[in-house]
């Protein structure tokens, strides 16, 4: 087990240099440069730009090879270099943005748990009953609407009517705890709708599977109650493929963040993003994609070390 | 020989609308989108003109008329004897324009975009899974380095940054949207093509001298087709979710052109409470398109999917009773079914 640990965190090195690679390419091949920008915006402002002053300023006259290389040198000194536009250091802004996306996105999968197992596993252990059906209708229907459709009726409607909004201004989890759900809690159930019909499926399929075995026969004839079978027989042997799922959507779920960011106006990674994208800040933008990719190659890591947890029976090579 | 050939010619489609009547319907639902796109010139009420959807000044933002009284309706079909016209059944949007034209449309940015991507992006993860597969060694390595790399970056991430790299577009939203999902879904490609890389037909190619690329067309990719097939149809209903929310945050199609999202976005959003159909309309033919094709792909995934085939998943603890019986010639008092067991043994 250590070993295949081991071994896995060394194959993420390579990848996290696939990474950084592409995202640099990308950042280049983006049509205009960060130069274009922002001689464009001081010109606008009524100031006297020298370009090449500013192009080794930004340190954009070397060749991209170089650049590159620079950049990652510093990557590799934890350095992930300074904002083009914003006076700040890239590590400052993830440093303070990164906490917001990924409680957005654990809170969201929080609520797909919550919501989609036990719904599931009573889908199964009802099959094709009034609630199988009432709850499968409801999962394809989540899953057909897109997520923005519904954050803006959430958004729009219930303030018509109600007068209620969600916070617009962002307050920190330990400093304001009301004020901090009060902007989280309904973008993230949002999230999850979509996200639960996806699960609740799953859940159901595999529960479904698992009740046809030999050994929840046996438990049945045991004599062991519908609870015990259900949760210490059905459940827990369904859980790795529902693991699988939940591990493959996590990347969904923090880069398909962007679009609740931008409605919820939550001052998160992916509105950082959008911004950055617009002005070509390279290195936020670099900065951003990198630590979200390693994030969520740590999560894959997690949930191959839950496999084998969960089920002793499965091969790690 | 014919006749054996009639019976065979077309299992697939007789299963789909034998067995999954619901993916079946879901089927002609697409055709029937696929159609209206198509010929969007002759069925729209208000159909395009030099490229552009007609504009009605005097009667913007108009209520749909199927949900009008009869007193909305007459002063509506005034409104229209003076301008000419049909009604406007699902209303107008704030320039005037036709909801329902533009919808119908919408379908056809949608269903370019779908077939387009469906096949672009199953072609580059054949291409990429069937490779790596075959050839193995130093370029697999290197390959599903490459691979995991990509997939770890979030796909709204990548999406946006491509679409910004090229710009705003169909052809652009085509490469941006099936790249992607093209690289990502070489993966199930690959391991199925490991499945039958090592099978006898494949060594007996080796062996008559079949080279790399013989073997690929020729053995691993028909026998790897239903996977194929099914990860074709599982990604339609992505495809349109995807469109639909980079238009929404204004990096999808070119300005001017009809689609669902951008609709939403750019007016419905702004206008939902005092307009809901210019964001509810186009809400519906969004869901309705995912829905139909979460469906067709669920239904071929069942029907196709080996990995489905006579395992657990198809159980059906009536049809195995049946079987029993007529095998044994004796009903089965109990059956190897959940349900079965569950209600004997809390009545014993």
């Amino acid at each position: 087990m250590g070993k295949y640990i081991v071994k896995r965190i060394l194959l993420l090195i390579p990848t996290v240099l696939v990474v950084c690679v592409l995202t640099f390419a990308m950042m280049r091949m983006l049509p205009g440069s960060a130069l274009d920008f922002m001689v464009k915006r001081l010109t606008a402002a009524g100031q006297n730009v020298d370009v090449e002053t500013l192009r080794v300023r930004l340190g954009l006259d070397k060749p991209a090879v170089t650049q590159f290389f620079i950049w990652i040198g510093g990557v590799m000194r934890g350095d992930l270099g300074n904002s083009l536009f914003q006076y700040e250091s890239v590590g400052g802004i993830i440093a303070r943005e990164l906490p917001v996306t990924l409680e957005l996105g654990f809170l969201e999968l929080f609520w797909t748990i919550l919501f989609s197992v036990p719904l599931g596993l009573w889908c199964a252990a009802r099959q094709d009953g009034i609630p199988d059906y009432t709850f499968r209708v409801f999962a394809i229907i989540f899953m057909a609407i897109p997520t923005f459709l519904v954050a803006s009726v959430v958004l729009v409607y219930p303030a018509a009517w109600w007068g209620y909004a969600p916070n617009i201004k962002y307050a920190g989890l330990f400093q304001d705890f009301r004020a901090n759900m009060g902007m989280f809690l309904v973008p993230s159930i949002i999230g999850a709708l979509a996200q639960t019909g996806m699960q609740l499926r799953m859940v159901r399929t595999c529960c479904l599977e698992t009740m046809r075995t030999d050994f929840v026969r046996t438990a049945w004839a045991k004599g062991c109650g519908e609870g015990r079978v259900l949760v210490r027989h059905v459940f827990r042997n369904s859980m790795i493929p529902v693991v699988t799922v939940i591990g493959g959507s996590v990347a969904g779920v923090f880069g398909g963040n962007v679009i609740l960011e931008n409605l919820f106006n939550i001052p998160g990674v992916g509105q950082q993003l959008i911004t950055a994208l617009d002005q070509r800040d390279y290195t936020v933008i670099q900065g951003c994609v990198l630590v979200m990719a390693v994030i969520v190659m740590l999560i894959n890591l997690i949930v191959d070390i839950c496999y084998k947890w969960l089920d002793p029976r499965v091969e790690l090579d | 020989m014919k006749k054996n050939r009639k019976k065979t010619g077309r299992p697939f489609l007789r299963d789909l609308f034998k067995k999954k009547p619901l993916a079946a319907a879901s089927l002609i639902f697409l055709l029937l989108l696929f159609a209206a796109a198509i010929f969007a010139d002759f069925i729209a009420p208000y159909p395009m003109t030099d490229g552009a959807m007609q504009v009605d000044v005097f009667s913007k933002l108009q209520k749909p008329y199927l949900f009008m009284n009869a007193a909305e309706r007459e002063s509506a079909r005034a409104l229209l004897a003076v301008s000419g016209g049909a009604p406007h059944w699902l209303g107008t949007d704030t320039l005037g324009r036709d909801v329902l034209s533009y919808l119908i449309y919408g379908a056809r940015t949608s269903i370019i975009l779908c077939v387009s991507c469906c096949v672009l992006s199953t072609l580059i993860s054949v291409v990429i899974g069937t490779l790596s597969a075959v050839l193995g060694g130093w370029v697999d390595l290197i390959v599903q380095r490459f691979v995991d790399g990509w997939q770890c970056i979030p796909a709204m991430l990548m999406l946006l940054v491509i679409m910004s790299m090229l710009g705003n577009g169909i052809p652009q939203l085509i490469f941006a949207l099936s790249v992607p999902s093209g690289i990502g879904g070489s993966r199930m490609i690959r391991s199925a093509a490991m499945g039958v890389k090592d099978a006898g037909y494949n060594k007996m190619s080796d062996l008559m001298g079949g080279t790399s690329g013989w073997k690929m067309l020729r053995h691993v990719v028909p026998n790897i087709l239903p996977i194929i097939i099914v990860a074709a149809a599982g990604s339609l209903a992505g495809v349109i979710l995807m469109e639909s929310s980079l238009s929404f945050l204004g990096y999808g199609v070119a300005i001017g052109t009809p689609s669902w999202g951008y609709l939403i976005s750019n007016q419905g959003k702004s206008y939902m409470y005092v307009a809901p159909w210019l964001a509810f309309a186009p809400g519906a033919a969004i869901a309705l398109t995912v829905f139909a094709a979460n469906m067709f792909g669920d239904g071929v995934r069942d029907l196709l999917d080996p990995r489905l085939k006579g395992g657990v998943g198809s159980y059906d603890s009536k049809k195995i009773a049946k079987k029993v019986a007529r095998l044994t010639g004796v009903l089965p008092e109990r059956v190897p079914g959940e349900r079965f067991i569950h209600t004997s043994v809390k009545e014993g």
